[in-house]
């Protein structure tokens, strides 16, 4: 009997500790991203806000007492490297949950892997919408979100007709398509809609025709950075002065594009210039921690940011990083952050803040309209 | 009787030995496919994911080093029929899903759409006197003309972001990495016993000397373009499995960029040597998802670096580093048996004496303006030993091309056995009899002897698909040729190693073997012994003298056309001056004054 | 009249961003697979002259003299060992690309470079608003053109270079140091290459994969030249209005890869391609 419940005693002893070890293990989150290939110039802005966010949660003391661990990866913005980084991350490195922004290619050749490893994704890059797995969450927006503000103000300006260009990808015909019916119910006239292949250069034949097509407007969706700067310095080029909103526009990317952004509209979740006390402390202490290395924040990396606390709330709610519990505390926590207060509430997706911005002179960007929660739409109606 | 003794106590040895060699690759596929078999608890699940897809791009790999190890066509197009494939299985589970009709239609497609737009390109790359570099160029365009259409396809292919969420296969991971063990292994050794094997020397054949093919009746074209439909096959079965075992396909699998990846792999771990590209694939693979991560563009600089730097220093790539350390070792150096050589009765008929073999009418062809042909008129019956001499530039050469291709431009008519041989391509003309050996011996350099000769009777005897055959059978004639110069005892030296003048006997015998008609020689004796140009001038001479085969050769050794010829044609400046007897030609004042001061004034 | 403008500026900047590989696959017989990598390495040249200062104008000497120093080097270790395999001479050239695109982007970064513009605005031509940029480019593609010809019927390079062309072993016993005019001959092409990505700076993004989507189109056109910069002319010519045309009439996604597919099917029914014209 006392050899038994010496046993039993010590077995006691070995589950608390286990317990304690479990409790004080950290939690890891995994950040497939793309370093090379086509994001890899927002990458980087991307990682440095996770890290600012995963510090500041873990100086106040973690998440129920856990720290929080980063573990990024390469994706090389496609879908074979996602392949490689998501299962890395999932099975090898075990992370607890997934954070990041990735190409629509690369995001979808991840999913299987996080279905399978049975982990929560938070996705936190806007794409063209309608991708749905239960295990996934967005916090970014979609075209139901973005188009709108863009062609209400032309509306106002009086633009009747417009002509659109994209790139031939999902996004491009994705943001294009919704822009079009959204005009046509508008009361618009859509004049041309032309597409060139992602890694097309000469857009020499579209311009001709934008020319030729004297609309009012003008709204491009191209696949981000370099279509973006070939399109726009051949419409400056051929001296398109019409007004211009350009949905794939960051701030980043317009200040590399110098005088040839000047007067174009961008619309956003996240300018800089948001004047929240949220904003300016964010601001403030991605200054601080980065100073010289800081990449300038944009509408992909506080997203991610934002996307951490987030997950943080889904912990706490839970009680645990146990997924099937975090999936079901993640529709329904709230944080307020540098783009207002965001909540994954509508279908796995989130209504946000938008911001109607024009590229100044000097390539900032001035907010010239803000229109509140603005819903996402019927994105994932079989998901609750 | 001295000569055949080693022959026959090799033959004695032979059988223990073929039979081992012929044993050892499906021992090793049966030892690597029970090792992977048992692999997967041993190993993470990271590990059996990215192994997995490993073994499937190690596939296209194999498909690669066939093409371009072994064909000699470089292609960056195997992504296209890769890319094809996983996008047929994923819309048609995606559309119908996983049930067993849905499966075999996805496996039908996924084998059949790759195959078909193979052939298409199979034709679009190979023509007569096409250009590796145009088959190599079209190989880039193929994917990216795909790629475009999976863009644009909407809905159907999902564009930029591919698809998912199809239905697969009911595997777990594990079975996947069996699955793909298993297809891995068998397309491996098939692969291996096709190049092994008599058939698999044609492709090599191929690659060494598309022409010398042509010229043995092989047709190039279709053996190239039977090859591109089939690999592409392959190659969409591996996509098959690809979009099954990943759940996913996305437009980067059908691209360019990952087309040269599998030509770089192919190149590191070694053309030509298939388990050299497999290996390649599978270690460069799981290396590039362990470190890319941490390192992306380091990953990149590196890869390129060495990739050029085998190509320049160590073009076999690593598989021929470890090759020759091997063959450094004494067990190593294994001599391959050769096989038995038999006489084969002869199967040409003897052309009834009233249809020349050769009858050329008014032939003339000029390069823009200048005329090198002009009014040649030329009838040649069995039995005849004819002589072509003339000055150089006398148009020699350029007769003896036209009267083996058709598709040379020349107006006039030729027929062969009563049969016009305008537009037909060198390969049909051989089919009507006709044999010719170039000026400069062209024979097959990674080749035996014994292959060369084996191809030689490729369109008589056909090549097995999966063995070596234990005889070569060849017509009298041939052997004669081997024996008088030694060649019967070279059968298994690779025919870089030979002389000059055993590559032009090993030519002369290539040519005698397809039981040719007429048999046409560009200066068969030129830079020869002179007991070596006794040895063909016998061949010659008992060749024609049973009155069956007709022979015309290009000669400027005019001892030699005075000793064997049984009629001389002179040409000069692209007309036929004389046509008639040795003595005729020999006593003409007309040939000593085109000759004047020369050798034989 | 707008059409006429684009098919003819369009050719212009096609026979641009040929030209260089025009000179090295004629003479050399190889397919400098590099070449997108070396509009990149000018088309950084032009970012350079920008940083320190200089007239972005100043950027077309210096792309030149890097591209053609660079091309010097490529002959002489990686082109010249694998004369005698010109396949592989097209993946050692690949291999390169690799390289240099990674060395471009450890040194400058993955961002998009911002390049200043050579000439900016627009004309009043013919009754149509234009790019004046692209007018200035086809001023300049005829300027290159007229000195590639001078330059190949009036000097000695050109001379020994065409007899190159048509008969090596020939040229090689008639004393020309052929081993020299393949390396001089690359140089030039290298550094036309260069010259082509200034020009393209204020056309196109500057990063570094930028040389990529330029590379098959030149590719195929030369192909479809042969050795003639004549033929080459008449090539950008006929798949720049091809590319023209079907983008406006048709769909732009097909206008994009016409070049490519149409010279394929040339190439496969003529196989001389334009040069016997």
């Amino acid at each position: 009997m006392v050899k038994w419940s010496l046993v039993g005693a010590a077995a006691l002893a070995l589950a608390a500790t286990a317990a304690q070890a479990a409790d004080g293990k950290p939690i890891v989150i995994g950040i497939p991203i793309g370093l090379s290939g086509a994001n890899s110039v927002v990458a980087p802005s991307v990682v440095q806000a996770a890290e600012l966010a995963v510090e500041e949660i873990n100086a106040k003391g973690g998440v129920l007492g856990r720290k929080l661990v980063l573990e990024v990866a390469d994706d090389a913005s496609g879908a074979a490297g996602a392949q490689k980084a998501f299962d890395s991350l999932i099975y090898q490195k075990k992370v607890d949950v997934l954070i990041s922004m990735e190409t629509s290619a690369a995001r979808n050749a991840g999913l299987p892997a996080v279905t399978k490893g049975k982990v929560p994704y938070i996705y936190t890059s806007f794409y063209e919408g309608h991708s749905c797995n239960r295990n996934m969450f967005v916090d970014a927006w979609v075209p139901e979100q973005q188009v709108p503000p863009v062609v209400d103000a032309f509306k106002a300006k009086g633009a009747k007709t417009y002509f659109l260009i994209g790139s031939d990808y999902a996004f491009g015909r994705g943001m294009l398509g919704f822009a079009k019916s959204y005009v046509e119910k508008a009361g618009g006239k859509v004049l041309g809609e032309e597409y060139l292949p992602m890694d097309g250069s000469d857009w020499t034949a579209i311009v001709s025709k934008l020319k030729e097509a004297k609309p009012d407007a003008l709204i491009t969706s191209t696949a981000g950075g370099a279509p973006n700067v070939t399109l726009t310095k051949q419409l400056r080029g051929a001296g398109v002065t019409l007004p211009f909103a350009n949905l794939a526009l960051d701030e980043g990317t317009a200040k590399s594009m110098g005088a040839d952004a000047e007067g174009v509209y961008l619309s956003a979740s996240y300018v800089t210039g948001i004047d929240s006390p949220e904003n300016k402390a964010f601001l403030a202490a991605m200054q601080k921690k980065f100073s010289a290395e800081l990449r300038t924040p944009n509408d992909l990396s506080v997203p991610e940011y934002e996307a951490i606390y987030l997950y943080k709330a889904a912990v706490e709610k839970a009680g645990g990083t146990e997924t099937a519990k975090v999936l079901e505390a993640l529709p329904t926590v709230s944080f307020t952050g540098p783009r207002g207060t965001i909540t994954m509430s509508k279908q796995h997706h989130a209504p946000l803040t938008m911001y109607l911005g024009q590229i100044q002179k000097d390539g900032t960007v001035k907010v010239a309209g803000t229109f509140k929660d603005v819903d996402p739409g019927e994105q994932c109606p079989k998901l609750p | 009787m001295l000569e055949t003794l080693p022959v026959a106590e090799r033959a004695a040895a032979a059988p223990r030995g073929r039979r081992l060699s012929r044993a050892a690759p499906f021992v090793v596929a049966a030892l690597a496919a029970l090792a992977l078999w048992i692999a997967p608890p041993f190993l993470d699940t990271f590990a059996v994911n990215v192994l997995t897809r490993s073994m499937i791009y190690a596939v296209l790999a194999v498909t690669v080093d066939l093409l371009w190890g072994f064909a000699g066509i470089l292609t960056f197009g195997q992504a296209a029929f890769f890319g094809i494939g996983a996008y047929a299985t994923a819309m048609i589970l995606g559309a119908y899903g996983a049930t067993p009709l849905g499966i075999a239609a996805a496996v039908a497609a996924a084998l059949l759409a790759p195959a078909l737009l193979g052939l298409a390109v199979g034709w679009l790359s190979f023509y007569h006197r096409s250009t590796p570099l145009y088959a190599s160029v079209i190989s880039l365009v193929v994917p990216i003309v795909v790629v475009q259409l999976i863009y644009s396809g909407g809905e159907w292919t999902g564009s930029s972001s591919g698809l998912v969420g199809f239905d697969v296969l009911p595997f777990e991971i594990e079975g996947y990495f069996r699955l793909a063990a298993l297809f891995l292994i068998v397309v491996t050794l098939a692969a291996w016993i096709l190049v092994r094997a008599d058939a698999g020397r044609a492709l090599v054949a191929l690659r060494d000397n598309e022409a010398r093919c042509a010229y043995l009746g092989l047709n190039p074209r279709r053996l190239q373009i039977r090859l591109t439909a089939s690999l592409a096959g392959v190659a969409g079965l591996a996509g098959f499995l690809f979009a099954n075992a990943s759940g996913v396909v996305a437009p980067e699998n059908a691209g360019f960029l990952f087309g040269t990846e599998l030509v770089i792999w192919v190149a590191l771990g070694g053309r030509g040597t298939l388990l050299g590209p497999v290996l390649g694939t599978v270690a460069i693979d799981y290396l590039a998802a362990n470190l890319s991560g941490d390192l992306p563009f380091l990953w990149q600089l590196l890869l390129g670096t060495a990739f050029v730097a085998i190509i320049i220093l160590l073009p076999g790539g690593l598989a021929d580093l470890v090759g020759r350390l091997w063959r450094a070792l004494p067990v190593g150096r294994r001599v391959p048996a050769p096989p038995r050589l038999v006489a084969r009765t002869a199967e040409t008929e003897a052309t009834a004496a009233a249809t020349p073999i050769l009858k050329v009418e008014g032939l003339a062809k000029a390069y823009g303006s200048l005329t090198v042909l002009e009014g040649i008129d030329l009838e040649i019956r069995a039995g005849e030993l004819v002589s072509l001499v003339g000055p150089n530039g006398a148009g020699k050469t350029t007769l003896m091309r036209c009267l083996s291709d058709g598709t040379e431009p020349f107006t006039g008519a030729i027929a062969v056995g009563g049969t016009p041989i305008t537009g037909l391509t060198p390969n049909r003309i051989v089919g009507l009899g006709v044999g010719r050996k170039f000026q400069v011996a062209s024979v097959f350099e990674s080749l035996s002897v014994a292959d060369c000769l084996r191809l030689a009777r490729a369109p008589h005897d056909g090549l097995s698909p999966v063995g070596q055959a234990e005889t070569l059978g060849l017509p009298q004639p041939a052997l004669d040729v081997l024996r008088m110069t030694g060649l019967d005892r070279l059968l298994t030296r690779p025919t870089h190693l030979l002389s000059h003048g055993q590559k032009q006997a090993l030519e002369l015998a290539m040519v005698v073997a397809l039981e040719p008609r007429l048999i046409l020689l560009d200066e068969p004796t030129a830079g020869l012994t002179k007991a070596e140009r006794t040895t063909i001038g016998t061949v010659l001479k008992a060749l024609t003298a049973e009155g069956r085969i007709a022979a015309v050769l290009v000669e400027h050794d005019l001892d030699f056309v005075r000793e064997i010829s049984s009629r001389i044609v002179v040409l000069h400046q692209g007309r036929l001056v004389l046509d008639g007897t040795v003595e005729d030609v020999v006593g003409s004042e007309l040939v000593r004054t085109i000759y004047a001061g020369g050798a034989h004034g | 009249m707008l059409l006429t403008l684009d098919i003819l500026t369009t050719a212009a900047i096609l026979f641009i961003v040929s030209i260089g590989l025009l000179a090295i696959f004629g003479v050399l017989k190889i397919i400098n697979f590099a070449h997108g990598a070396w509009l990149t390495v000018g088309a950084y040249c032009a970012v350079v002259t920008a940083k320190i200062g200089l007239n972005p104008w100043a950027a077309l000497p210096l792309a030149f003299v890097i591209g053609a120093a660079l091309g010097g080097l490529a002959e002489h270790f990686i082109i010249r060992p694998l004369y005698r395999r010109p396949l592989d001479a097209i993946l050692a050239t690949w291999g390169l690309g690799i390289v240099l695109g990674q060395l471009i982007t450890l040194a400058f970064g993955r961002d998009v470079q911002l390049t200043p513009n050579l000439y900016a605005g627009t004309v009043e031509i013919l009754g149509v608003d234009y790019s004046a940029y692209r007018l200035v480019a086809l001023g300049i593609a005829l300027a290159i053109g007229t000195l590639f010809a001078l330059t190949i019927e009036r000097t000695r390079l050109g001379l020994s270079a065409r007899a190159v062309i048509m008969n090596e072993t020939l040229a090689r016993s008639l004393g020309i140091d052929t081993g020299r005019v393949r390396l001089v001959v690359f140089m030039i092409g290298a550094g036309f290459a260069g010259l082509a990505g200034v020009l393209l700076t204020p056309l196109t993004s500057v990063d570094p994969n930028m040389g990529v989507s330029w590379l098959i189109g030149a590719f195929m056109l030369v192909m479809v030249a042969d050795a003639s910069y004549l033929a080459l002319a008449a090539a950008c010519l006929v798949f720049g209005a091809a590319q023209v045309l079907i983008s406006t009439f048709v769909s732009p996604i097909l206008g994009s890869i016409a070049v490519a597919v149409l010279a394929a099917l040339v190439l496969r029914i003529s196989p001389k391609g334009f040069s016997r014209a």
